[in-house]
């Protein structure tokens, strides 16, 4: 399975807000110069094969009212499964990665985001991840963003 | 309290999460679906839009079936007085999908965080290099993940 560029002109365009009209996907098809049933077809089939993994509103968690965070922990090498286990129990928790520092040992490895109606269940979920696993986890919330809007260069 | 504005957005979002409708009238479908007219859908995802609330409406792209492959996790240690002008210049590449600014710990020293997805490992360290040129910073640590665990957006 491979991507045409017509499928990458659509994937590239489709990281940036859909038009807010009637027939979004005709407004498309004239920027793009592709016609409305190829662009519906082309979306479709790259949903279908997992190239998009949604077309949908990306929520803000933060305007919404909740509370993120990454969190870092140093989890002993023959418990990784377990540990990971009990972080992704939570529906708060969007990634989860072993990560490994390449020119420097750091002091963690398992990074994760965890997000939360509030700060008090963001807190309480933390303390609860330190109980169950009797590891200490590390919070890192933002205090200042740059930059948040994943678009990837597609060629 | 929670009104019932908020509560047709909520609606909305919920309706939306999964995926819009891939139609000729999405917003009409969705009005359809949830009992509100095309207009109010059009006009309720725009006042999110604007308020915020929604970052984008728009494709999540599985970056790594179409190829890019390499997500590496760069900290750096920044004094304080040049984190907003180097975290501006971090945030100009294009291979830098996230640019933050986070505490430290005393086992922690690391303050800005880059998240730079490429092709290959290869192009991720030349943005690497290239915000080193640009800022003069030497100190960072470079993450390459190992192992993914979970990966999914945001739901509510």
């Amino acid at each position: 399975m491979i991507l045409c560029d017509t499928d990458r002109k659509i994937l590239h365009r489709l990281q940036s807000n859909l038009p807010l009209v009637s027939r979004p996907f005709e407004a498309l098809s004239k920027e793009l110069g592709i016609d409305e049933d190829t662009i519906i077809e082309r979306i479709k089939y790259m949903i279908d094969n997992k190239f998009v993994r949604r077309l949908a509103p990306i929520i803000n968690t933060q305007a919404m009212g909740r509370e993120a965070t990454l969190a870092a922990i140093k989890v002993p090498e023959e418990r990784i499964e377990e540990v990971s286990e009990i972080i992704n129990g939570y529906t708060g928790v969007s990634h989860n990665y072993l990560r490994k520092g390449k020119n420097k040992d750091i002091p963690y490895n398992m990074w994760f985001t965890m997000s939360a109606k509030d700060d008090e269940e963001l807190r309480s979920n933390l303390k609860e991840i330190e109980d169950r696993t009797g590891l200490v986890v590390r919070s890192l919330p933002t205090t200042k963003k740059f930059k948040i809007g994943v678009k990837f260069k597609i060629y | 309290m929670v009104d019932k504005k908020e509560d047709i957005d909520l609606k909305l979002i919920k309706y939306t999460q999964e995926g819009l409708p891939v139609t000729k009238t999405p917003y009409k479908d969705i009005g359809i679906a949830i009992g509100i007219s095309e207009e109010e859908v059009i006009q309720r995802l725009k006042n999110l839009l604007e308020t915020g609330k929604i970052r984008r409406l728009a494709a999540s792209i599985a970056h790594r079936k179409i190829g890019i492959n390499a997500n590496a996790m760069c900290v750096w240690k920044v004094s304080d007085e040049r984190v907003d002008e180097v975290g501006k210049i971090m945030a100009k590449f294009e291979e830098v999908t996230h640019c933050y600014e986070r505490p430290t710990y005393s086992d922690w020293e690391y303050n800005v965080f880059t998240m730079i997805h490429g092709y290959t490992d290869e192009e991720c360290e030349a943005v690497i290099a290239a915000i080193k040129k640009q800022t003069g910073l030497n100190d960072c640590v470079i993450l390459y993940s190992e192992k993914e665990f979970k990966k999914v957006g945001v739901r509510i």
